[in-house]
């Protein structure tokens, strides 16, 4: 059986198993590494993909069900190279660490930018809650999306 | 002359990939051809392989290679070359290896693996390192006598792997001071797993008779060298390269998965990859240690220090591995903040029946820190002085000696707690908080240092006006790499930091490395470089003063240009520079090399320590507020602040981004992390459903100060950032739940559970019954007599 998938726009054939996760299917077949499965469980959002613009952990989502969204990852946002108001907030405060956790995290802050232009610290936080990092101690991350709501 | 401060504050160059998700982690990576790796893992904590047959699984589909025991005959260790690759008929811990797998697809892999069969006799197992201290305690090691002592000096027997001892003084004439007080405490505390986000990974081929391993690791060096032991070729067969490095805080401080791969590759003759699952990163990562402390100190009412003895126990797992060279650092983590009159401390490494222990951010410190600044706020309670004027009082200054008699240079701790009182009276919470919650502050010291070791680099300048450095220098995401050195190089030579070209680690293109940690990547590749650079540098102005017909002397290298001093304009680009050398005399590049000088220990002070005392201290205050919630146990860090000794701050922005990390990484040591093990054996943390992580909401902005102009050796005044920021966070939050609550803290991580047992007096004091009453009845032989009974 073939899937087809949308991709950043682009319209893929999958023959993965369809219980097979999204994310294993857009790193191993599409070779799109951005999203990292790095707890499989669905706490640490470092696989977050939109699908339909809703930010989705990857790693929980069984291909199948993906059929029919527009599914779009850390590759498609952009273009031609350019950084997003939120990747070039995250740049320009410094945030980026080892950066495991970033193609989530800037899925994640790509939808809040969209959904809460008037977002406080603390609800960035909360809105963070799904992202874990590991070695940023996150300010820097929320300092970032402040200036980047600021922009807009 | 360098000029580094205009080119201070860099941003990193490798943010925008990282932010696109371009990034490839060595998980990440694809070869054409590349094969798929799985481990299978012994899921009993200590028994003997009846039987393993691997010939069913052979025949399953996509199955190209399959090795066991048999295939790698080598032992590794630090200090005790104790652990094999794969479990060799005895099974020492749940999780320990037995055989790999490599197939076409990761499902092949792991359906093969399933088809092995195996047969194991359960043995009895010690878990706990009161079992493994016990009389008549099963061996962990049977055949620890004949295994290769790798480092002579400390001292072994049963199930303790080693034993580092210092003695300076007559600890027991001070103890039996009439004007003593003598103060007990004892403390435990539990694993922490890094969890670093990349999990441990390895893409390994095998062309013309080499193994290249590319590997996220922070120790290039030691994959080569150890995967060549355990592999039973010459070192230089092996060439390890580094991609960028997906968190590692220690945990990618030691050889892990590499030599699987290694063998698989030259067994199937293709790519193999190798990724561990979350659930092998949970179970078996090389956690923190848990460890054991008691300890006892003589002090004056005045309030003078006269003795102290501790007796620190380090469970190291089924195997010693990093475990046996820090029983060194409990020397200097405990006796490097306060001054001593006389003092003796006993640090063993004990193997039990459970997954091996490793390095891990401020190893031995965090703990170590924890006890002492709890037991410093207990002899101050004892003696009715107030606990910062204590400190005050003792902490080390110039000329002071440390545990190992080593003399320390400089009043820092001292100054340090003055900026802190200016940081703590700025901010001035309230001291009662109206929802009724307790309210408890506490100031704490700490004292790290630089693991200098050892580091090459080349700098090749380029025609084009920009140079690329060659290092074995790894970034694991503190900026090092891709700030500091680049700084370093720029400032010597007068170029934007940009056009410093970082090349990836690699063993065949750069010298000799110990590795990125323990802070020393700043310091020592950072002085190898400025070292090679000032070659290239003293190269480009011989050429360029008989082009611009000036004296060396009088040139200046900045912004791109060789110039006449005072004279800008002059001159010319070094790019021309360095073509008309090049045409001359053949390419310009410079070499580096560094280590550290190595301080020497009190003579007799100090046995079976791989470091006898610290090349660059390194210096920490901290502070916070705490409201505890007596209903629910509940801890909130209301805030946090550090003045932090850097020495010279190169890049005061990348160093901020770690404190900020380091302190929220020590306070969820503090707070939630905990690894447990289960009485089968097994680490019951599997996932982060049961591992709690510090989230967004828990976390507070530390506020920062950095202290510089400390001595240190590293170049331009620098000291390592990166390690120390986590070193006295559990030792802060628990000095400040002890006086909120007025209760004994004396564990760590402070969960709301284990809070409401100290609110209620649950659970009555904690006593070490594995730990001897008298010292001297810890010690596996009595401190200095290590000569004698070596044969
Ligand atoms: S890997 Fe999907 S949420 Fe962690
Ligand atoms: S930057 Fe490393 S996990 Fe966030």
């Amino acid at each position: 059986m073939v899937l087809t998938l949308t991709v950043n726009g682009d319209h893929r054939a999958s023959v993965a198993d369809p219980v097979t996760p999204l994310v294993d299917v857009l790193r191993e077949e599409f070779h799109l590494t951005g999203a990292k499965p790095v707890c499989r469980e669905g706490f640490c959002g470092a696989c977050m993909v939109l699908v339909n613009d809703k930010p989705t952990p990857s790693c929980l989502m069984p291909v199948a069900l993906a059929q029919g969204s527009d599914i779009r990852t850390v590759e498609g946002l952009g273009s031609g190279g350019t950084l997003t108001a939120i990747q070039a907030a995250l740049e320009a405060c410094d945030a980026v660490q080892c950066g495991m956790c970033f193609p989530g995290m800037v899925v994640t802050l790509t939808h809040l930018l969209a959904t809460s232009p008037e977002a406080t610290r603390d609800e960035i936080r909360a809105a963070l809650s799904g992202n874990i990092c590991r070695c940023t101690g996150y300010e820097r991350i929320v300092d970032a999306t402040l200036s980047a709501l600021a922009v807009k | 002359m360098s000029d580094i401060s205009a080119t201070m504050d860099f941003r990193r160059r490798d943010a925008r990939d990282k932010l696109r998700g371009r990034t490839r982690y060595t998980m990440d990576r694809y070869l054409p051809g590349m094969l798929h790796a799985a481990v299978l893992r012994a899921n009993v904590a200590s028994g003997r392989i009846v039987r393993l047959d691997t010939s069913r699984a052979a025949c399953m589909p996509g199955v190209r290679a399959i090795i066991t025991a048999a295939d790698a005959p080598g032992k590794i260790g630090i200090g005790i070359a104790d652990h094999p690759l794969f479990a060799r008929d005895v099974i020492r811990y749940d999780g320990e290896p037995l055989a790999a797998i490599a197939a076409d697809t990761l499902t092949q892999a792991q359906a093969a693996l399933a088809a092995i069969d195996v047969e194991i006799a359960p043995l009895p197992a010690v878990l706990t390192m009161a079992e493994s201290l016990a009389a008549a305690a099963p061996l962990v090691h049977p055949d620890w006598p004949n295994y290769e002592v790798l480092f002579e000096g400390g001292a072994r027997e049963g199930n303790v792997a080693w034993e580092a001892t210092v003695v300076r003084g007559d600890v027991d004439a001070a103890f039996a001071r009439p004007d003593v007080e003598i103060v007990e405490s004892n403390f435990r505390v539990g694993r922490q797993n890094h969890v670093a986000f990349e999990p441990r990974a390895v893409v390994a081929t095998y062309e013309d008779g080499r193994f290249h391993i590319e590997t996220s690791t922070q120790v290039p060096w030691t994959i080569r060298n150890a995967t060549a032991r355990i592999l039973g070729v010459a070192p230089s067969r092996v060439r390890v390269t580094v991609p960028p490095v997906g968190g590692a805080f220690g945990l990618k401080f030691d050889l892990a998965i590499e030599p699987f791969a290694a063998l698989l590759a030259r067994a199937s003759g293709q790519p193999v990859r190798l990724v561990n699952s979350r659930e092998e990163e949970m179970l078996t990562c090389l956690f923190r240690e848990n460890a054991d402390i008691r300890i006892r100190s003589a002090v004056t009412r005045a309030g003078e220090i006269v003795g102290r003895e501790a007796v620190v126990l380090m469970d190291c797992g089924a195997y010693g591995g990093e475990q046996i060279f820090l029983t060194t650092m409990t020397a200097h983590t405990l006796g490097g903040n306060y001054r001593l009159g006389t003092t003796r401390l006993v640090s063993r490494a004990v193997y039990t029946n459970t997954a091996p222990n490793g390095a891990f951010r401020c190893c031995n410190g965090v703990y170590c820190t924890f006890a002492l600044e709890r037991h410093t706020d207990e002899i101050a309670a004892r003696i009715g002085m107030d606990p910062l004027a204590f400190r005050r009082h003792n902490v080390l200054g110039d000329g002071d000696l440390g545990a190992t008699g080593q003399v320390f240079e400089g009043n820092v701790l001292g100054p340090m707690l003055d900026r802190m009182d200016t940081l703590r009276e700025a901010a001035a919470p309230s001291r009662k908080l109206a929802d009724g919650r307790l309210f408890g502050r506490a100031t704490t010291v700490g004292t790290w240092f630089v693991f200098v070791g050892p580091s090459a680099a080349t700098i090749n300048m380029n025609a084009d006006g920009t140079a690329t450095l060659v290092t074995s220098g790894v970034e694991i995401g503190s900026g090092s790499m891709m700030q500091s050195l680049p700084q370093i190089v720029a400032g010597t030579l007068g170029l934007n930091p940009d056009d410093v070209v970082v090349r990836a680690a690699d063993t065949d293109a750069a010298g000799y490395d110990a590795g990125v940690g323990g802070g020393r990547t700043t310091v020592s590749l950072g002085a190898a470089s400025l070292s090679a650079a000032q070659e290239v540098r003293t190269k480009l102005l011989k050429v360029a003063s008989e082009m611009i017909e000036a004296a060396p002397e009088d040139l200046v290298m900045r912004q791109g240009r060789i110039e006449i001093a005072g004279a800008p304009g002059s001159g010319h680009a070094i790019a021309e520079v360095a073509t008309r050398a090049q045409a001359r005399f053949g390419p310009v590049s410079g070499t580096g090399a560094f280590t550290g000088a190595g301080v020497p220990a009190m003579p007799g002070c100090v046995a079976g320590h791989f470091i006898d005392a610290i090349d660059i201290p390194v210096f920490a205050v901290h502070d916070c507020d705490v409201a505890v919630d007596p209903e629910t146990g509940q801890v909130e860090v209301l805030n946090y602040r550090v003045v932090q000794d850097v020495g010279r701050a190169l890049n005061p922005r990348a160093i901020h981004g770690q404190i900020q990390g380091g302190v929220v990484q020590g306070l969820g040591y503090a707070l939630h992390e905990e690894v447990t093990i289960g009485t089968n054996g097994r680490v019951c943390q599997n996932g982060f459903e049961t591992y709690r992580l510090p989230l967004a909401l828990d976390v507070v902005p530390v506020e920062i100060s950095l202290y510089e102009g400390a001595p240190s050796v590293g170049p331009l005044g620098t000291k390592g950032a990166g390690e120390v920021p986590i070193l006295n966070v559990g030792a802060t939050v628990a000095c400040a739940v002890a006086n909120a609550t007025g209760k004994r803290v004396q564990e760590l991580p402070l969960t709301p559970p284990r809070v409401l047992e100290l609110l209620l007096a649950r659970n009555g004091e904690l006593g070490h019954p594995h730990i001897a009453e008298a010292w001297v009845d810890n010690l596996v032989r009595p401190h200095g007599t290590a000569a004698q009974d070596r044969k």
